[in-house]
């Protein structure tokens, strides 16, 4: 009785540090959200307040206001998704043929992809800026995706790979007798099977370019400038104008939030799939 | 996935295109066939990765800026002045230290938390939920977000630290323009970013010890601390050092996170070195040093990660 009681209590206080750590793990983006919805005055108020006192959009309509932003979210979208299908459209057969048919040249390329991992962004976006220029890429969303896509792609490649893992032999079997192609059997009946994991991993691509900085601050400059660049340049062109920084801020976030919430278990199922295999 | 799972199993395709059909037929050898299906993507790798580093590696041996005024080989002068520059030296020590507090407090938030998870079990979820989505935000709206919160004056942590009366007034902690201190206030946004991977890979770690393990150990006697030392700890080894070593190369190589809170300052406090290359570069305008210390430190960070790979993580060993 006692020894169960007491059982119960320990429980009971995990639950509470847990929603206590949760908690204060959630405040900063609660109130950078709360922030966003005050009058352009009290962002900075001295002393800060949590809850906002009166509501309002002002910030909205100022960051949105400033010339180059909507642009620049135009060009955010642009460029993440020429990264995600370009990453996509490559990385889908070569993590297939590394996990179906084991060859020595997979085993090349998945170690490969893990060392471009492993390079400082810096080193491969500096000469890209020379290589871009000469292609004709300078400042163009393509040029951005491209150099975006050396992040993208491998990282597809060993989500990809982890997925395509838990696909039974038999499957592409059967599709074979059935007197369908290697390829064919791999576009309509390989990937439906792993839809979940073809999805997730997309959204990883996405976000991987959505929220990209150095090769964006390298590669464009005013026509290709994505979001993360506009934001940055709030501050110096500006002045440090926190109220309508936080609701761009706010505003860039809203894909990343709501794509992670729409798939969440299967990202964890992903994102626990790569690292613990991998 | 389950409606497209029960849809996709064997069935016909009815229409499969003719000539794919006959070239399967003809035969492409297995091995053929996987390298025909790896060949764009490692095609694309090699010229927008491969051929920048040949580049990189031949702008490291030329002085003078790329545009061709003056620009001369040099021979390894980049790598000697890379080596002895004390402003690089100083950003190579404190890269180090920045990817061992960040990788520190994230591995000891990071385990507190996924044991704490593992320990409430599947109806933690929402709670695993929240605690997750910061790793979908962007590194350089993190940056900002906590440039925020720490600000001296009108920043919410030094109100809140006040109000408990850990500080005596809001300006007494100045988290970003002190030099001390300033390494550790940068840390916080890519802590606070990734300390969600580390305790989501943790997590799947300790889902995957089979649980009649512990319940062995308890049989011989081994509770909480002991338990967790003896037994937990290195059945986790191998997710560890993966974590470990995933997070240890992004966070030496951190660049928009501190840029967007300090530009590397005060006086070069928080400048690690991708920041001191892309000064290097862009403000200073020596694309031969830039490129020399870029190669030197991709170098030494695939050394460290193949080292790190071989002994802590030991392919192979487990399975």
């Amino acid at each position: 009785m006692t020894h169960a009681r007491l059982a119960r209590l320990r429980t009971g206080l995990l639950w509470a540090v847990a929603v206590a750590v949760v908690a204060v793990y959630a405040f900063p983006f609660v109130y950078l959200v709360l922030t966003s919805f005050k009058p352009a005055t009290d962002a900075v108020a001295v002393p800060p307040t949590v809850l906002p006192q009166r509501f309002s959009l002002d910030n909205y309509l100022t960051a949105l206001n400033r010339p180059g932003v909507t642009a620049s979210f135009v060009n955010s979208v642009s460029t993440a998704v020429i990264a995600t299908v370009l990453s996509m459209a490559l990385a889908i057969p070569a993590a297939w043929g590394i996990t179906r048919y084991r060859s020595r040249a997979g085993r090349v390329l998945m170690a490969g992809s893990l060392l471009v991992r492993m390079a400082p962004a810096v080193a491969i976006g500096i000469p890209l800026v020379t290589i871009l220029g000469a292609l004709g890429l300078t400042d163009t969303p393509t040029g951005l995706a491209l150099a975006q896509t050396t992040v993208a792609l491998p990282l597809s490649i060993w989500l990809l790979a982890s997925f395509f893992e838990g696909v039974p032999r038999e499957i592409e079997e059967a599709a074979l007798v059935d007197g369908c192609g290697r390829f064919t059997a791999l576009l309509r009946v390989i990937l439906p099977v792993v839809s979940g994991g073809v999805a997730v991993t997309a959204i990883f691509a996405f976000l991987a370019s959505w929220n990209e900085f150095l090769f964006a601050l390298l590669l464009t400059s005013v026509r290709a400038q994505t979001t993360p660049i506009a934001i940055a340049n709030f501050q110096s062109q500006f002045g440090l104008d926190w109220g309508p920084m936080t609701a761009l801020a706010t505003l860039y976030s809203v894909p990343a939030v709501v794509l992670t919430l729409l798939l969440q278990r299967r990202i964890v199922a992903g994102l626990s799939l790569g690292a613990v295999k991998g | 996935m389950s409606r497209t799972a029960q849809a996709a199993p064997p069935r016909t395709v009815p229409d499969a295109p003719r000539e794919i059909r006959r070239r399967t037929r003809r035969g492409l050898s297995d091995a053929r066939y996987a390298a025909l299906l790896a060949a764009p993507a490692a095609v694309v790798l090699l010229a927008l990765v491969g051929w920048p580093l040949v580049k990189l590696a031949v702008n490291s041996l030329y002085t003078g800026s790329g545009l061709g005024d003056g620009r001369r080989f040099a021979g390894l002068d980049n790598y000697l002045t890379a080596l002895t520059d004390a402003g690089i030296r100083a950003a190579a020590g404190r890269t180090l230290a920045y990817t061992v507090i960040v990788v520190t407090a994230e591995l000891v938030l990071g385990l507190a938390v996924a044991l704490l998870f593992h320990r409430l079990g599947p109806r933690s979820r929402i709670l695993q939920t929240i605690f997750l989505y910061p790793l979908m935000i962007a590194p350089v709206v993190a940056g900002l977000l906590w440039r925020f919160l720490m600000i001296d004056n009108v920043g919410i942590v030094n109100e809140l630290l006040t109000r408990v009366g850990v500080l005596d007034s809001p300006g007494d902690v100045s988290w970003l323009s002190d030099p001390d201190l300033v390494l550790f206030s940068v840390a916080l946004p890519d802590v606070w970013l990734t300390t969600s991977f580390m305790t989501l890979v943790l997590y799947a770690g300790l889902q995957a010890i089979p649980p009649d393990l512990y319940e062995a150990a308890r049989l011989d006697g081994a509770r909480g601390l002991r338990m967790l030392v003896s037994v937990t700890l290195p059945l986790l080894r191998p997710v560890i050092a993966v974590a470990l070593i995933i997070r240890g190369v992004d966070a030496a190589r951190a660049f928009d996170v501190i840029l967007i809170q300090t530009d590397g300052g005060p006086q070069s406090a928080s400048e690690t070195l991708s920041l001191t290359i892309y000064k290097t570069m862009v403000s200073y305008n020596d694309p031969g040093t830039a490129a020399a210390t870029s190669t030197l430190f991709m170098i030494v960070m695939m050394l460290v990660a193949m080292v790190g790979v071989l002994t802590i993580w030991r392919p192979g060993r487990e399975s």
